[in-house]
Order: C-alpha cells, then structure tokens, then sequence
C-alpha cells in the first residue's frame, strides 16, 4: 500500500488567537513494504501528519493518496481508510475497555460484520503475530495482564483489522526494558512475515536508526530531512540543534572523534561500535 | 537525624478485586533515605517501585511495618500535611498535573492552600519559577508550553512548598529527548544546588547513572542497592530481572568477554572515552 502526500497544510485554531501552523507545505511518499521512522521533538508536527494519514484530520489544503484513492475527497468512507491504515496511539491500553482479551480484540473485526470463524481467525493471527499464547490470555480480563502485554494486546486490536500500513507512535514510552525490547522485537518479526507498511514515531534514537528503512526528521511543521538511517544521522549537528539526540553509539564515537581517535563516526549500532573500538584497542 | 525517609519491614498488599485475595507489591523492605541524597529506583513493570513511592508520601500506608518521612509516622494520620508537605511527588504526565490557566497561578495554587500570606507566596512563585528555569515563562498558559516545560512547571509547583524531598515518579517517560535533558538539568540542579533530597523512579538507565545511590526493586523486593557503579556492574544479574544497563557498561561487558580487561567502574560516556583514549 503505497502513500502518497502532497503539499498538506494544517493549522490548529484558524483566525484564533493561538493559531498555529501544524503542517506546513508537507509532501512525502512512502512505498508498499517500507518500514519509516518519523522523528521530531513535541510538537513538531509529529502526531498531526499521521492522523492525516487514516483520515482522524484533514488537511486545510493538500491532496493525501492511499494507493492512487485521494482520501481528503468527501466522498471516501472514514472506516474504509481505516481499515487500510492502522494507527496505535501512545498508551494504546488506555483504551482496552472490554471483558476479556478476546472480545477487546474481536470488537473492531465484529464491527466489519465478519462471520464469527473469521473474527476468531483474526483473534487468532492477531495474537499470535503481538507474541501472546492464545490459550493463555483469551477469556483473561485485559487489565490482570502487565504493562508490556496490555499493549501488546491494545496493539492486537489494531493488527485484527488486518490494515496494510501499521502507524505506531511511541509504542514503547513508559515500558521498562524488558517489555521496550519486546515491543520492538514484535515489530520486526511483525513487518518482516506480513511485509506490511510501518510507520515508527519514537524519540529513541537508538531503535529508529536500527529499524528504519527510511527516517522522516519534522521540525516546525515541516519535514526537514529524509534518507536512510545513515544519511539522515550524517546531518548530527543539525539534528541536535533542532532538539533530538543521536544513537547512543554514534555519540561515544563522535566523543573518540573529538580527541583524535581514528574512527568512523556515521555508526548507528553498540554492534559496530564495539567492532570499531576493538580495531582501536588492537591498533595500539 | 540524617535521614529524611526510613522504612522498617515495609509490607504493602493490594486487594484484588474478583477473590478479594490480598496480593503483596512489596514485602520486608527496610530502606534509608539520607537528607541531601539523590538516589534512582529502578525495576521493571510491576516490580514494585511505584508502589515504595508512594509509600514515601503517605499516598499509600503500609499494611505491615513502617515509613517515616522526616520523623513522622505515615499512619498518623494527624501529621498527613507535615509528610505531605516535607515529601512532594512529581508524576509521568504533565498534563494531569497543572491546574491553572497562567503559569505563575498554577505555581501559587499550593502556598495558597497552605494559607501563606500573598507578599510570601508572591516571593515563592518567583524562587520556584527561577529554580526551574521557568521565569520568563510566568504569564503564559501552560497548555501552549512544551512536554519538557510543563513538566519543570509542575516541579516549580512542587517546589513552591518548600519540600526538603521530591520524588519523581517516571517524569520523563513522555518527554523527547530534550524535554529529558530539561528535567533531569533541573533535577540535579535541585540536588546539588538547593540540598533537595530526591527519589528518582526511572526506567531510563543513563538518568540512573546520575544519581549517588540505585535501588533495585524486583518482586516487591530489594535486590541490588549501592552506587552506580556496583549496582551496573553486575549486568548479566540487572538482565535477569528484565533490566538493562547503560550502553557504556554494555559495551565494556562485551569488551571484558572478548577478554579485554576494561575497569570495572567505567558506567559513563566520558570514563570510557578516557579509558580508551589514555
């Protein structure tokens, strides 16, 4: 599922006091199968572009295509697109409600009238692809489950609606890390059996330029950068002076850098890093 | 008397709604809290922490043994103000902290309740606001601030009470990556510039990095409790209770398995660039 945006302007509170410009002039193009990570500090803009993208918000001008279907026209169903564009929000389990951990899956499949074999189906894959034993957690109420399960299972709800692109944004904030490397983990193994499109808002630096096929940097309503994790990290002064970080293992290199070391700074990973350290220690 | 929290065979119990079971959160804790420290609480979901936190303020009472904030008894319920206001707590979310639509109101809201007179509390609102770095934002509506700015607002409100101690319950967890660097600037700021004890709860490895002493909570438990440098020193014993350590010691640890003899206490950026560098 291919996205296409372009040239979309928001403004919050037009003709009010605290008008502001949420979007401004924004075009991107994200295609079928990519994994792109969005970063830019609170309030960026950040959260307003990917409610554009499953039509929560339209845009004051602009035209956005979900695979050629220009979803800003009145005419496309809500529910259609967000069938095809799934979005978790942060703190997904603050909006587990139901009984049980199947129920709270199935409500959303239940509501595309699906026979009930392929709501279990759904439940089933949906489930099994966030990592949890359906035998386990089915009849279980939601809220006797951790942290880093309830999210996983508020995520489920999303994936049962089997959409084609899977926005997330920041679906490790608040977990410990134990349950942060989970998520993450779920997410990989998730995009590469589904071949879906993911779309990762995080300020972790670390996990955006490990997972990214892409980076997608927005500053003041506006996307600033965009290249791989590479040619996006390259731009490091730029991108601390706009109030982001750098991979941790990028930062320790640029350290070594500063006081004459001989070493790549354009890292992302603690593997290469210490790949690039051990070649130091055995270069004295 | 050196300590501004002492805890005594702490044992705190939730009652569990569908069997009415009693489930313990934290069982024999015994834990001092020295004026003037700074000292990060780690753990992973569920493991407890919270749970101590709010124990620290009488936000919670013990079911068996005792917390004493500055010398009071928690359970005495007569000196709930005194705890309350020698203790403050900081939370994750910002937005569900502030109640006031002017920044410098939302500062004052406390010291009114506490009855101070207007002159006083007119002198505290500018103290807590420069404290935090937060005076030039004093008429603004906090809604229209940043998640890192709001987030030392509702600290500057906190402060206001003139609290000896602050815990902070994840009060980065939602904040970009210089929202984090704002409140954990202001955090050590109070530390060594004010004297304010903190209690740091965090999941952030590297912000507990910075503080004198870490507690490691698992089980309702105390597991680990020292100085940053012995507590990230035993990695592979954080990961077995679902933690992680800074990426400086994970780096060391994979250096020291490749048989290279990297101190032990190297936990920081700048330790390991010197090390490697020397």
């Amino acid at each position: 599922m291919s996205i296409k945006v372009e040239n979309i302007t928001h403004i919050y509170n037009e003709q009010m006091p605290y008008e502001t410009t949420a979007l401004d002039h924004v075009s991107v193009e994200i295609e079928s199968g990519e994994f792109v990570g969005i970063i830019g500090h609170t309030g960026s803009g950040k959260s307003t572009f990917i409610q554009h993208l499953n039509g929560l918000l339209k845009p004051k001008s602009g035209k956005i295509y979900i695979n050629g279907i220009d979803i800003t026209e009145k005419k496309v169903k809500a529910p259609e697109i967000r069938q095809k564009v799934g979005l978790v929000f942060q703190y997904p389990e603050y909006q587990l409600f139901e009984e049980t951990v199947f129920k709270d899956i199935a409500f959303g499949p239940s509501n595309l009238g699906l026979p009930q074999n392929e709501i279990e189906q759904r439940v089933y894959e949906a489930l099994s692809l966030v990592g949890l034993d359906y035998r386990e957690v089915t009849d279980k109420s939601p809220f006797d489950l951790s942290g880093g399960q309830k999210r996983r299972v508020a995520i489920a709800g999303v994936i049962a609606m089997k959409p084609e692109v899977l926005i997330l944004d920041e679906p490790t904030a608040g977990l410990d890390p134990k349950g942060h490397k989970e998520i993450l983990d779920m997410i990989k193994k998730m995009h590469k059996k589904e071949k879906n499109t993911i779309i990762l808002v995080s300020h972790n630096m670390g996990d955006i330029a490990e997972l990214s096929d892409r980076i997608i940097v927005m500053e003041k309503g506006k996307v600033v950068l965009t290249g791989s994790p590479k040619e996006v990290f390259k731009n490091a002064d730029y991108i601390e002076s706009i109030g982001l970080g750098l991979p941790p293992a990028m930062i320790l290199m640029r350290m070594l850098k500063q006081r004459g070391k001989h070493v790549y700074t354009d890292i992302l990973t603690i593997d290469q890093a210490e790949k690039q350290i051990l070649n130091l220690l055995r270069s004295k | 008397m050196n300590n501004m929290i002492e805890i005594k065979d702490l044992t705190f119990e939730y009652n569990r709604e569908e069997d009415g079971k009693n489930i313990p959160a934290l069982s024999g804790v015994d834990l001092n809290i020295e004026k003037g420290s700074f000292t990060a609480v780690i753990g992973h979901n569920g493991s407890g922490k919270s749970t101590l936190a709010k124990n620290m303020n009488a936000l919670l009472l013990p079911s068996g043994g005792k917390v004493y904030v500055n010398g009071y008894d928690t359970a005495d319920e007569s000196k709930l103000w005194h705890i309350r206001q020698a203790a403050g707590m900081v939370f994750q979310n910002p937005d569900n902290q502030l109640v006031s639509a002017i920044v410098e109101d939302d500062i004052a809201f406390g010291p009114e309740n506490l009855g101070i007179e207007p002159g006083e509390i007119k002198k505290r609102v500018k103290e807590s606001l420069q404290a935090v770095g937060m005076y030039d934002y004093r008429k603004k509506a906090p809604h229209l601030l940043s998640g890192g700015q709001k987030q030392r607002i509702a600290i500057a409100g906190v402060i206001a009470m003139r609290p000896e101690c602050i815990i902070f319950d994840e009060p980065t967890a939602m904040l970009d990556p210089y929202g984090r660097k704002e409140v954990m600037d202001t955090i050590r700021k109070l530390n060594k510039e004010e004297g304010i004890t903190i209690i740091l709860i965090t999941h952030f490895m590297d912000e507990a990095a910075l503080a004198d002493r870490i507690v490691v909570i698992d089980e309702g438990k105390i597991a680990l409790d020292g100085t940053p440098k012995s507590v990230f020193v035993q990695v592979e014993k954080l990961r077995k209770i679902g933690l992680e350590v800074p990426i400086v010691t994970e780096i060391a640890f994979r250096l020291r398995n490749k048989g290279i003899h990297v101190p032990e206490d190297i936990i920081s950026l700048e330790e390991m660039v010197n090390y490697l560098c020397q």
